[in-house]
């Protein structure tokens, strides 16, 4: 075997040595690795992953944290009118007496000096004669009055004198009403 | 109050707004009416119903009829009458219209007033409620004012911003003008120049 031959083999059995790398080795690989420009389908998923650092001036932040309560109250506000809006109705029509303003207290005068009885008639009570509520006092000189609750809203009313006569407010707003014969007062009680 | 409770609150009032709209016999009708006026009403107000008009002023309408003791012709007649004004009043004045504003034109279109004149009125109202207008114009007319001076009338004060309170300050001093002997129109005419030149307003204008 010549000289050469023998050096040969030297290198030969130096290569097929396993090789000893020093413990920051793959670390170093790695990191170069990383460096390397990703695929483009990982680019944002990389963004949005890794680990950064982001400085900000205060004025960005306040402009961020506007935006946010911006967005919380608009979207409260948008929350709390839609569910308004469709409870509303619905309780109105099922809880009239909970959804509707207290009735308002109205003064009814008449001046009927050869009455014996004057009641109040309309809308707001059945059309109840009897009705004990709506029964007017004589206040002397012929003035009757009665002050009783009517809700709030538009009413058509009369006076009923000696459970017989029916009389038109003299001080309200008539109603043309062709359908009985007798003509109505008209109301409209606002809400306070 | 939370989402899901406020759901909860909200889906219940549905049900129940649900359960309530398939309504039952008013006991007034079957009490004061006869059997034959009470099945004739009885089935307009469960048509009304069904169409979603308010139903409480047909049983008013019922109720009054015999209180006044109308017989029953009369009465389903006009019943039926009523149901038919605020089906017409619900469509100038649009299904959002309430039971008030639809008892207030049923009385102005028995006045007089035209679907054209409540569109008026309406347009002229812009967001506001046009009971108390409509009761003014009623008024108005039924004391002897022409129909469409009463509408012009109410109609010009409505564009100036004039509140309920000013239309009934307006309905008083002209129905006192006219009980000392004032010619109607002109009283009506001069009290509405007065409010207007008082500015007897409030908020801007609606057109």
């Amino acid at each position: 075997m010549s000289d050469d031959d023998v050096r040969m083999s030297q290198i030969a059995r130096a290569l097929r040595a396993p090789v000893r790398l020093s413990a920051s080795f793959d670390a170093r690989v790695m990191a170069a690795v990383r460096r390397l420009p990703g695929h483009e389908r990982l680019k944002l998923w990389a963004r949005l992953t890794t680990p950064r650092s982001v400085t900000m001036v205060p004025l960005t932040w306040g402009l961020l944290a506007a935006s946010v309560a911006l967005f919380a109250v608009l979207g409260a506000l948008h929350f709390v009118v839609d569910v308004d809006r469709a409870a509303k109705p619905i309780a109105s029509a099922l809880f009239p007496a909970q959804m509707k303003p207290a009735p308002q207290r109205v003064q009814f005068v008449l001046v009927a000096p050869d009455a014996k009885k004057v009641a109040v008639v309309g809308d707001f009570n059945g059309w109840d004669a009897q009705h004990a509520g709506y029964q007017a006092q004589h206040r002397g000189g012929g003035v009757w009055s009665v002050t009783a609750p009517v809700p709030v809203g538009h009413h058509r009313y009369s006076f009923v004198v000696d459970d017989s006569v029916w009389v038109a407010d003299p001080s309200a707003p008539r109603v043309v009403d062709n359908d009985y014969g007798v003509p109505n007062s008209a109301i409209v009680v606002p809400q306070e | 109050m939370t989402k899901s409770v406020r759901t909860v609150t909200v889906l219940s009032l549905v049900a129940r707004a649900l359960t309530a709209q398939s309504g039952g016999p008013d006991p007034r009708l079957v009490a004061r009416l006869d059997k034959p006026t009470y099945v004739a009403v009885n089935a307009i107000v469960d048509s009304a119903r069904a169409a979603k008009l308010p139903t409480a002023p047909l049983v008013d309408k019922a109720l009054e009829g015999a209180a006044k003791g109308s017989d029953g012709t009369k009465i389903v007649t006009a019943v039926q009458q009523l149901r038919v004004r605020m089906t017409s009043a619900r469509a100038v004045l649009g299904s959002n219209a309430t039971s008030d504003e639809l008892k207030a034109a049923s009385a102005a279109f028995e006045a007089g007033v035209s679907d054209r004149d409540l569109a008026r009125v309406k347009a002229a109202s812009g967001k506001r409620p046009v009971t108390m207008p409509l009761a003014v114009i009623t008024d108005l007319i039924g004391r002897q004012i022409e129909v469409s001076a009463a509408t012009n009338l109410v109609i010009q004060l409505e564009k100036s911003g004039v509140k309920d309170s000013a239309f009934g300050l307006f309905q008083r001093n002209v129905r006192a003008d006219i009980d000392r002997g004032a010619d109607p129109t002109v009283a009506a005419q001069t009290r509405a120049r007065g409010l207007l030149q008082r500015g007897a307003t409030t908020g801007k204008p609606s057109e």
